[in-house]
């Protein structure tokens, strides 16, 4: 529900969210002007986690920017990571004369691994909101999954944060034996799992009537504003890149893609914050239909080949020593919406130029819209719905 | 006056040769009654924090505190004790008692428990330094954390602990204890003024609105009770729920009217906002104003606050038990119970009390731990839409319940606990009392189903459900 703010501008309060309140999300600051308990008006304020990512990939060797990437959303760090290697290969796939091919084996555990990451920051995004609107225990218990994913990663590559998996032309490490089994195992007790966590967070009627109706985006504002991800699917746009514009194995799996269709009954509206807590969760269950597939896909470890997974191979990093000049920009589908790469090469050992298009960046420009006329209570929820991590905005 | 309520005049007559009157009734009002009590409710408060602890982590599958135990409390303890020892002799003293078997495991235990949590807390708050900000208007400031404590603890005195355990045996003792519990409006509307920091005023605005709100369904749930029993004063409202036979619950108010058990329903929702705990816990919430009206509290005023809300939890349940379940009464066997040695019998009566508290006090915390935030408006429209009318309507009912049975019990003589005889009820009532109220009830029930039941289809999925 949308309030008038009643009072002329100059007796209103200004309040300082951030850059350290606890629903920031880090440190983002928010300006809410505020007539009493509505807010009047919401300027976002980033820049307090800029760390010039961007200039750092025009100083390091093109393999050596993938563990940047990892910092740039540490909560899906394999996507962000994959994001980077498939422009980075895109890039060196427009010199015809030596065409890379990544293992299909290798895009089995990367579309393994992004899915299981992609599983994991929802739940961070999922639970957090939870969190903000009050009931701490559903942020537990999504952690206590989010752990088990970081267990599977850590046997995989070692860390549990900043994985730096993805290499350019594969991935740095093959499975484990016993990977398949455990992730199968995880994948099941996670299904039982997540009907509890619905049980008690998304039917909950206080939930639902704190989230739905509120900060409703339409589909048009949604393009305007440049969403992507489950906020633009939040609004029933229905778009996905892993579909639409389908890199490594996922044109094969055949992405099913879930929209918002106000999920929250009476007061619902298409589009507002429980469309958007919605749509992470029921792509959870995507990903792990995807992930069940991927495992199935997996071609046996071949037995003699020395590196079946593409890895760091030799004749990648001696191309990449001197790549093809030109540019390519490749958009992937992260957890937070559409995650592109625009590599320049000048044909040197270091990139020309590395931009990045990242999803939390254009969430937060829209605050300034959605949440005019809402309660200050909502604000924390709404930027809970739209699911931003600070680093990504600043980079 | 019996038991320690004697003790009171005894030791007033006793000092009354020394210091004038007054100022030995104060004397000994404090000695004999403020002081046990302070040392019964402090602990309990204190000790709910490390339950409350202990139950979140039992409900986020965690482990809560597991390292502090007793024995660090109790090796003080002795080192107090033996102060005219050296050192070493104490600490051997310390040693050789701990070294018994059983004394080791009780301290392991205690240990796992993190019993001794409370402690390390209180040592902490007490060591903390006491800020006061530039900004802040430093008397307001100062003074909210005493009156938020006076407002918790003052109508503890009305509150029968047994049949010889109440501290102020008064005909209004149900009016005494809500308007005293009032003091805190204005303790947590001082504090978040007398921060100087937005969001504690934003907390202490939110608090006030709350509290004044649900207030009125308290009172209303409070009057149906008085209604029904014809007398404020509580420890009369417990002597007349009394029921000889085995299975004395069933004189308790809760089960004698659907209508009071639709009060005691609302008396435990009202009584929540009352104490700021979740879902209603606006004025502190976390995760929008940063703990609202205490953001600036630290050390032992922050844990006054604590305190006294701990308190005001402690005391829900103390009222909710009064008024409806039959206060220190056993639920089973009472008249056994009242035959007993008196020291006895006001030990267990004590136990069933603490017992009925502390299962209210589950509740609460049950309840907090899962149940995610109310906002502002939604809190306002339970109150007035929902509780209110509910409050209304029930009160409404057992009026016309009572004149149905032929008697005027309201506004019966202010009597003492047996002397004042439970309404008796004809079949026509009887009829009213139960029909009516299921009724409404189903209705509600369709009403509430209607509105909040239907889940999207796409939901069911979600929550394991055949589409």
């Amino acid at each position: 529900m949308t309030v008038e703010a009643t009072t002329p501008d100059g007796e209103r309060m200004t309040l300082n969210m951030g850059p350290h309140h606890p629903a920031t999300h880090g440190v983002l600051r928010i300006v809410v002007e505020s007539d009493g308990e509505v807010v009047a008006s919401c300027t976002p304020d980033h820049g307090y986690l800029h760390r010039s990512i961007e200039k750092i990939g025009e100083c390091v060797d093109w393999p050596m920017f993938v563990p940047y990437t990892d910092r740039i959303d540490y909560v899906c760090a394999m996507n962000a990571n994959l994001a980077y290697c498939v422009a980075a290969e895109r890039l060196l796939q427009t010199d015809a004369a030596h065409p890379v091919q990544v293992p299909r084996r290798a895009e089995c555990i990367r579309v393994l691994v992004a899915e299981l990451n992609r599983i994991s920051s929802h739940l961070i995004a999922v639970g957090a909101m939870a969190m903000d609107v009050g009931a701490y225990t559903p942020f537990l218990h999504g952690i206590a999954q989010r752990e088990a994913v970081n267990d599977i990663f850590e046997k995989l590559c070692g860390q549990r944060l900043t994985y730096n998996y993805v290499t350019i032309g594969g991935v740095a490490f093959d499975l484990h034996p016993t990977a398949a089994d455990e992730i199968t195992r995880f994948l099941d007790q996670f299904e039982r799992e997540m009907v509890r966590f619905n049980k008690l967070v998304t039917t909950n009627t206080i939930f639902r009537d704190r989230c739905a109706g509120v900060a409703a985006v339409s589909a048009e504002d949604a393009i305007a504003w440049g969403l992507v991800g489950p906020n633009l699917r939040g609004s029933g746009v229905d778009f996905d890149l892993r579909r639409d514009e389908s890199y490594g194995l996922y044109g094969e799996l055949g992405v099913q893609v879930p929209v918002g269709q106000a999920y929250g009954g009476r007061k619902g509206r298409v589009g507002d914050a429980y469309d958007r807590y919605v749509v992470r969760l029921l792509e959870i269950m995507e990903s792990v239909r995807l992930c069940r597939a991927a495992l199935q896909l997996l071609p046996p470890a071949a037995a003699k080949a020395s590196d079946p997974v593409g890895g760091w191979q030799a004749d990648v990093g001696k191309l990449l020593k001197k790549p093809p000049k030109g540019a390519v920009h490749v958009r992937t589908e992260a957890p937070r919406g559409e995650m592109g790469y625009f590599l320049v090469s000048d044909g040197g050992k270091m990139p020309f130029r590395v931009r990045c298009r990242t999803g939390s960046f254009t969430a937060a420009g829209i605050f300034q819209k959605v949440m005019r006329g809402i309660f200050l209570a909502d604000v924390v929820a709404v930027i809970g719905s739209f699911d931003i991590v600070v680093p990504e905005i600043d980079r | 006056m019996t038991g320690l309520g004697h003790a009171v005049d005894t030791l007033a007559a006793w000092l009354a040769g020394g210091p004038p009157g007054f100022v030995a009734t104060t004397l000994a009002v404090l000695l004999v009654w403020v002081a046990p009590l302070l040392l019964l409710v402090f602990p309990l408060a204190a000790f709910g924090q490390i339950l409350e602890r202990k139950i979140a982590a039992a409900i986020q599958r965690r482990v809560g505190p597991n390292a502090a135990g007793l024995d660090g409390p109790l090796r003080f303890l002795f080192r107090c004790l033996l102060f005219f020892l050296p050192r070493d002799r104490q600490d051997r003293a310390f040693a050789a008692f701990c070294n018994r078997r059983w004394v080791t495991s009780l301290l392991l235990l205690s240990r796992r428990l993190g019993l001794g949590q409370f402690v390390a807390d209180g040592i902490k708050m007490l060591g903390k330094e006491d800020i006061v900000p530039r900004g802040a208007d430093g008397l307001v400031f100062r003074f909210a954390p005493y009156l938020a404590l006076v407002g918790a603890f003052l109508p503890w005195c009305v509150v029968p602990f047994s049949q010889h355990l109440v501290m102020l045996e008064t005909e209004v003792a149900a009016l005494f204890a809500l308007a005293t519990s009032g003091l805190v409006v204005v303790a947590l509307k001082m504090a978040g003024w007398g921060s100087g920091n937005k969001w504690s005023l934003l907390g202490g605005m939110r608090a006030v609105a709350q509290l004044v709100s649900y207030e009125v369904p308290i009172g209303l749930a409070v009057g149906g009770v008085v209604l029904w029993s014809g007398t404020m004063d509580l420890h009369a409202i417990v002597g007349q729920q009394y029921e000889p036979g085995v299975f004395t619950l069933l004189g308790w108010n809760a089960l004698q009217s659907p209508f009071l058990a639709l009060l005691a329903g609302v008396f435990f929702v009202a009584g929540l906002a009352e104490c700021q705990r979740s879902p209603f816990d606006m004025a502190e919430a976390e995760s929008e104003l940063v703990s609202g009206f205490n953001t600036e509290y630290s050390g032992l005023r922050w844990g006054m606050f604590a305190l006294a809300e701990y308190t005001e939890m402690l005391l829900i349940g103390a009222l909710l038990a009064t008024l409806f379940f039959g206060g220190y009464q056993s639920p089973i066997g009472e008249q056994w119970i009242v035959g007993l040695p008196v020291v006895l019998e006001t030990l267990v009566h004590g136990l069933v009390f603490g017992a009925k508290v502390t299962a209210v006090f589950l509740l609460m915390m049950w309840i907090r731990w899962t149940l995610p935030r109310f906002r502002v408006d939604q809190v306002m429209r339970l109150s007035w839409l929902v509780l209110v009318p509910i409050c209304l309507v029930s009160m409404f009912g057992l009026a016309v319940s009572l004149l149905a049975a032929g008697g005027t019990v309201a506004g019966a003589a202010y009597g003492r606990v047996a002397a004042l005889p439970r309404p008796d009820l004809g079949w026509p009532g009887h009829l009213v009392l139960w029909a009516v109220p299921v009724l409404l009830f189903v209705v509600l029930l369709r009403i509430a189903r209607r509105k909040y039941g239907q889940v999207h289809p796409a939901l069911r999925r979600l929550t394991g459900e055949r589409a």
